[in-house]
């Protein structure tokens, strides 16, 4: 008899009835595995730990209700019907029947994955909850090169392409992103969409490498949901802002690879079928809209926006966007503090960008800030002469002509003013210079202990200088000015610190001592004692020194098992973070000593 | 063409023309089927060739006229023939190959100038002969000197353009064959024209202009039927939209664009997830820090000598990031590893099994209970008060008089000694002879009896305290006949003999195994006695006043460990191994049995109460049992890293407290309330050190004075202490 003997007729309990293995899974479904997988993919479904593993760790657990979930799913019956028709082409080609076969192909049925995704996210802001992963492959996917041995269809990173500059165009538009950084592995971008934080990754605007060792087929299959996923988000949040969907481009601006830029305009120019209009009727409405309230007002402005821009000449774009985002501010969309902040952080700054500077990326970020860009290029919306330019994006290292009205920057600054949410001081952004470095936004200074690096307290002055509207302290100016004096400050700040919590030291030292002395001394007393059994009388108070340690301890003894081990967990990650803290800091030390050295 | 045949005449001697007319037509017959094509096939490329044509090519397309001709005529001819060609276009050269269908395609013949000239004739003829025939001038050719095949072989494996040598038998010569010509048999062994400039495809020219025409080429009218819609067509068409009609003929549907719509028009509604399982959604990957930057600050860089270092980490963990420093957002490469971290996050997404953890972002601290203060649980023993010294070998057990006045101590060295406690004065010593594993006191106080085991033994001593009249009881209850103990021997298996012994003046109890430990019941007249290796017998209760010993009725599951008595009913606590079984001892049946779930338990102690029970263990861990509550531990405390060797309840206060081997003893604060809704409350007070190690062994034994909150401890250093709560 075997250890978990049922007697036939006897209904499964315990996690033996809930939980399948992937194994009878499947052949309940009577499915492939790669199918399985595409369907958990597809529907969200992933293993489960049971309790207790019923046959073995080394086994996948999917719970029964999951697998039953599957079981009623009609894309089972859609992939069993292309299985069907697959063969039928496969025996029109055996045949020679190529025009068949060719029929057929374009008869293959499509499952649907619209009620799919209904289905894993019943309201909006489930989507908008996981929309990181989908955001990131998509934007992966469209930098990826098409191959046909690897099956990654040209269609397909198109769509992806196109997908993800729409979001990027509406994240602009209604300027909700929050933060950017540009790591190794690409820019992070971090938006915050109906009270949901978005961060996703864009790879550089580099030729990706598709590695051998990386399944294709299984991200396609996600793709097969995200792509989806991302157009209907996509359509709801420019329904939202009363958009058409999908966005008409402007061929001109896509093939100079400005998409994100033709999508922006697009955007603001709120292209409404009412278009055409006449203008007489543009100015009864307007007389009405005088009485009428400001919601009313906010759309008649917009519109009239809308047809001015195609009375313009399309030269003049840059100044009619100047328009369509003074109107926004009149009317007062409903914007919270931090995206009115987000939206005027570059709103009296315009900016052209040079030939070598990641154009896609900029022409994303500036305007979501309320910045104006341009580019060399035919459709650009001003030219590289135009006098009203101030910052000139420069990414090489000397530049040969200079307009002195305009500041040539390294492209850092623009993510780096994006982050501190103030415009920096150029002066170590300048062309030729190493630019100071470039920091994560989303690391938290609040933890205690954790280690701040210079140019972040730099900024930290700068933001409070800022806010109060004063200009920056003395010391602090002459810190930006001169990044070695900063240095010796920081020097010197770090001294002072080091020197009181020495003074501290010192002083638990002295305690210590003067404790385990009283202590040393009793001790003494009752060997000295020991040997004539004296009586010694002990005074309470000089036991308080053991006492206290004993405290600690005392603690954990009542502790039960499960807090302890948490406890200790708590500890030694406690301590890891502390060591790689402390690394920092030495190594901080040994550059500042080196560069003491030095000047 | 006739012109052409002129010229071709004019310059070639009369005299053998006709004969080597002759000669050529026999020699197109003796040669092979292919090149007869290649002349043919020559033929229709000449309509593409021009100048640029070779020797070859000129002799192939008419040879007649070249074979009889000497090298210079032939050339001039040649030059010819080309030149009419690129005049006459394709149709004169087609004609022309007429003409010159039996030709005879031999390269070699112009360069050497000897001829054959016997014609179509059969080679055997002169196969005997010296020459093989008659040159143009009717000088016979000489045969060339035959090679030895050896010869030959060796000639052709040297040579390396053997390959295309041929053999002429007919001129007795070698020919080599040129590139071209090579190339033109490969052409002809493929069934392509032989010529590479032979294009078999040319555009067509329409050399005829028809935009420029006055008349059309016919001069019917346009026929009515041009203007007129096709009877034919009307009827098909007709056919077919009743076919539609009857629905026969069905038409595809458009294709379906899956275009994004509005899928969450309403999802105010919505608060739960469809899906009935609890949904966990995916972790959020984390975010990066500044070590991932493209510019990160110096101090985030690694050096190359902690770079080299991360080798000699376990590869789990080794960094898998290594921070690097571009200077300038122009010189980051892409990323190689973009690919490989979005397919892991994948996996993760739909291999992982999904746990909501909770994940305190709380201060360790936080965690440990708040105890009450201490101050408040005065008094418990805190300091070391007095140490009792004299002892030469390990203390192993302790046991205080009932009134509290004396102590008495057992030691490996052998002897039993009894203390004053307040003084530390040595009153009494016992030279026992054997290590004493336990002492106890008779619980009564007016009987100064001492129990102790030694090895196989249970002695009982008197210690000689206590007025006369106490002293004479003692005496009278430790006399023993001799001949009752004999009779006892007499029966059957007798487990335990009680005997006299002289020299301590007491009894001596003879058990069949080690006796580990001895207990006594409140009444003070049995007591019991552990034998951990008696099986059936292991634990015993003695009667003193009666001098009878009796085996518990009881089956034990497990070895025993200790034995106690309930302190106020007639119940009987065995400690095994694993459990407590809890027996009545009046009703003689089990009560119940808890389960400690130690691996070996050690000691056992009931609280005065008689409610809870404490059980140390010999991996550190202490027990609390709440008899009321459950059959298991209400509390496990693991507060030594060593055996418990002892664990005890106070008898008034609510205090317990164990000893281990790790030196230390623990004093605990252990509250039971009258109400029964309330769980009893621990405290831990006080680690009590002071006892040194040795052998690996610390504190053996500890005992709570019976009316004072102090604590003896007997270390395995020779020493008791009494610790004070003062």
């Amino acid at each position: 008899m075997g250890k978990h003997y049922r007697p036939a007729g006897k209904k499964k309990e315990g996690n033996a009835a809930k939980y399948v293995t992937r194994t009878q899974a499947i052949r309940l479904l009577q499915i492939s595995l790669p199918l399985f997988r595409k369907l958990c993919i597809l529907k969200g479904i992933t293993p489960r730990e049971p309790k207790k593993k019923f046959k073995g760790n080394d086994k996948t657990y999917y719970h029964v209700k999951d697998i039953a979930f599957l079981h009623h799913e009609p894309l089972l019956e859609m992939h069993r019907a292309i299985r069907v028709h697959e063969r039928k082409i496969k025996k029109a080609e055996a045949k020679k029947n190529v025009e068949r076969a060719n029929r057929l192909r374009e008869k293959t049925p499509k499952p649907k994955i619209d009620r799919i995704i209904r289905q894993r996210y019943p309201r909006f802001v489930d989507a908008l909850g996981e929309l990181d992963d989908c955001l990131t492959m998509v934007h992966l996917f469209a930098t990826v090169p098409a191959t046909k041995e690897k099956k990654i269809d040209v269609d397909l990173i198109h769509k992806c392409r196109k997908l993800a500059h729409e979001w990027q165009a509406f994240i602009a538009r209604t300027h909700r992103l929050r933060k950017t950084f540009v790591s190794v592995k690409g820019i992070y971008y971090q938006a915050e969409v109906e009270g949901q934080t978005i961060t996703w990754l864009t790879p550089h605007a580099l030729q990706q490498v598709v590695p051998d060792d990386v399944d294709i087929p299984t991200m396609l299959n996600f793709l097969q949901i995200y792509q989806p996923l991302l157009g209907f988000v996509n359509f709801h949040l420019y329904h939202s802002i009363n958009l058409k969907y999908p966005p008409l481009l402007d061929p001109e601006l896509e093939a100079e690879a400005a998409e994100v830029y033709g999508l922006i305009r697009y955007a603001q120019s709120n292209n409404k079928p009412t278009i055409l209009e006449t203008s007489e009727l543009v100015e009864s409405e307007q007389l009405e809209s005088k009485q009428d309230g400001p919601e009313i007002q906010n759309k008649k402005s917009e519109l009239r926006l809308a047809q001015l821009q195609h009375q313009l000449p399309s030269n003049e774009p840059g100044a009619l966007m100047h328009l369509v985002e003074k109107a926004a501010g009149e009317d007062g969309e409903e914007y919270d503090d931090e995206t009115k902040q987000c939206k005027n952080l570059f709103q009296n700054v315009k900016i052209f960008l040079s030939r070598e500077v990641p154009r896609e990326s900029l022409h994303f970020v500036i305007p979501a800030f309320g910045g104006m860009v341009s580019w060399e290029g035919e459709k650009a919306p001003f030219a590289e002469t135009d006098q009203s330019i101030t910052h000139q994006i420069v990414d090489r290292e000397a530049q040969g002509h200079r307009f002195l009205s305009r500041e040539y920057v390294q492209p850092q600054w623009v993510f780096d003013c994006v982050n501190a949410r103030i415009i920096l001081p150029t002066e170590n952004y300048m062309v030729g210079r190493i630019p100071p470095p470039h920091l994560s936004p989303f690391v938290d200074y609040g933890e205690e202990g954790s280690y701040v690096p210079d140019y972040a307290k730099t900024i930290k002055h700068l933001q409070a200088a800022a806010r109060k509207e004063v200009l920056p302290l003395p010391g602090v100016e002459k810190d930006l000015e001169d990044p070695q004096n900063l240095l010796a400050e920081g020097i010197i700040d770090r001294a002072a610190a080091n020197q009181a919590a020495k003074e501290k030291q010192k002083l638990m030292i002295l305690e210590k001592q003067y404790h385990e002395d009283l202590k040393k001394e009793l001790q003494g007393d009752t060997y000295t004692s020991a040997g004539s059994t004296e009586v010694i009388q002990t005074g309470e108070s000089l036991n308080n020194g053991q006492a206290n340690i004993d405290d600690v301890d005392m603690a954990e003894l009542v502790m039960p098992n499960k807090k302890r081990k948490l406890l200790k967990a708590m500890e030694i990650s406690n301590q890891r973070k502390q060591s790689k803290n402390d690394t920092i800091i030495r190594r901080k030390k040994k550059l500042d000593e080196a560069q003491n050295q030095r000047s | 063409m006739v012109e052409l045949d002129n010229q071709k005449e004019e310059p070639i001697p009369s005299d053998y023309n006709e004969d080597s007319d002759d000669s050529d037509s026999t020699q197109h017959s003796d040669e092979s089927d292919f090149e007869d094509s290649s002349a043919d096939k020559d033929g229709d490329s000449s309509s593409g060739s021009s100048d640029s044509d070779s020797d070859s090519k000129s002799e192939l397309e008419d040879g007649s006229p070249a074979q009889d001709n000497s090298g210079d005529s032939e050339d001039a001819e040649s030059q010819d023939e080309d030149d009419v060609k690129s005049e006459g276009g394709s149709e004169g050269s087609d004609i022309h190959q007429e003409g010159v269908g039996g030709d005879e395609s031999d390269s070699s013949e112009d360069e050497v100038a000897p001829r054959n000239t016997i014609g179509e004739v059969p080679l055997k003829w002169y196969e005997d002969e010296p020459h093989i025939g008659y040159d143009i001038k009717g000088k016979k050719i000489k045969k060339k000197e035959k090679e030895d095949k050896l010869g030959s072989f060796l000639a052709n494996v040297d040579d390396s353009k053997n390959w295309r040598k041929i053999y002429d038998e007919y001129n007795d010569e070698v020919v080599e064959l040129t590139k071209d010509e090579i190339k033109i048999v490969r052409k002809l062994m493929k069934n392509q024209a032989p010529h590479t400039d032979f294009d078999p495809y040319p555009t067509y020219v329409d050399w005829f202009k028809w935009d420029g025409a006055k008349h059309p080429l016919s001069n019917a009218p346009e026929p009515k039927r041009r203007f007129i819609p096709s009877k034919w067509e009307a009827k098909k068409v007709v056919q077919y939209v009743r076919a539609i009609r009857n629905g026969s003929i069905t038409f595809d549907k458009p294709k379906e664009e899956d275009d994004a719509y509005l899928l969450w028009e309403d999802d105010s509604g919505l608060t739960e997830k469809a899906n009935h399982l609890a949904y966990v959604p995916a972790p959020k990957q984390k975010l990066p820090g500044h070590d991932e930057s493209y510019n990160p600050p110096l101090e985030y860089i690694p050096t190359q000598e902690e770079i080299n270092s991360y080798q000699l980490m376990y590869e789990e963990d080794r960094p898998k990031f290594i921070p690097k420093r571009f200077t300038s957002m122009r010189s980051i490469p892409a990323y190689e590893n973009a690919m490989k971290e979005s397919f892991e996050r994948c996996l993760d997404l739909y291999l992982c099994p999904r746990v909501r953890r909770k994940r305190l972002n709380i201060d360790p601290e936080s965690l440990k209970p708040k105890l009450p203060n201490k101050k408040e649980l005065k008094p418990y023993p805190i300091t070391c008060y007095i140490e009792y010294k004299g002892h030469e070998g390990a203390v192993t057990s302790i046991s205080v008089e009932a009134s509290g006045q004396w102590m008495a101590s057992g030691s490996s060295d052998g002897t039993v000694r009894v203390w004053e406690v307040e003084t530390g004065r040595c009153l009494r010593r016992w030279e026992i002879g054997e290590a004493v594993n336990c002492v106890t006191w008779n619980p009564l106080p007016d009987i100064h009896i001492l129990a102790v085991s030694v090895g196989q033994d249970v002695l009982l001593l008197n210690t000689g305290l206590g007025d006369e009249e106490e002293q004479q009881r003692i005496k009278e209850l430790l006399l023993v006949d001799s001949p009752k103990a004999s009779e006892e021997t007499g029966k059957k298996a007798p487990s335990v003999s009680w005997l006299k012994d002289d020299k301590h003046d007491g009894i001596r109890l003879r058990h069949l195994k080690t006796v580990t430990s001895v207990e006594w019941h409140r009444k003070g007249d049995y007591f019991s006695t552990v034998m951990p290796a008696g099986e059936s017998r292991s634990v015993l209760i003695h009667q003193l006043s009666k001098k009878l010993s009796q085996k518990l009725p009881f089956k034990l599951h497990g070895l025993a460990v200790r034995s106690t008595f309930h302190p106020s009913r007639s119940i009987f606590f065995i400690c095994t191994k694993k459990t407590v079984r809890v027996y009545d001892l009046l009703k003689r049946k089990l009560i119940k049995t808890l389960y400690t779930g130690l691996k070996e338990a050690s000691s056992i102690a009931v609280h005065p109460g008689g409610d809870n029970l404490i059980v140390g263990s010999k991996e550190g861990k202490l027990c609390w049992f709440d008899m009321d509550l459950s059959a298991k531990p209400y509390k496990t405390l693991k507060c030594h890293p060593k055996d418990i060797n002892n664990v005890v309840f106070h008898r008034s206060y609510p205090l317990f407290a164990s000893c281990s081997d790790d030196s230390t003893a623990y004093v605990f604060h252990g509250m039971v309330y009258s109400d029964l809704n309330q769980n009893p409350l621990i405290v831990p007070l006080e680690i009590l050190r002071g006892h040194a190690n040795s052998n690996g062994r610390g504190i053996l034994d500890c005992k709570f004075h019976p009316r004072q909150p102090w604590l003896f401890t007997a270390g395995a250093d020779k020493l008791i202490k009494l610790y004070c709560h003062y």
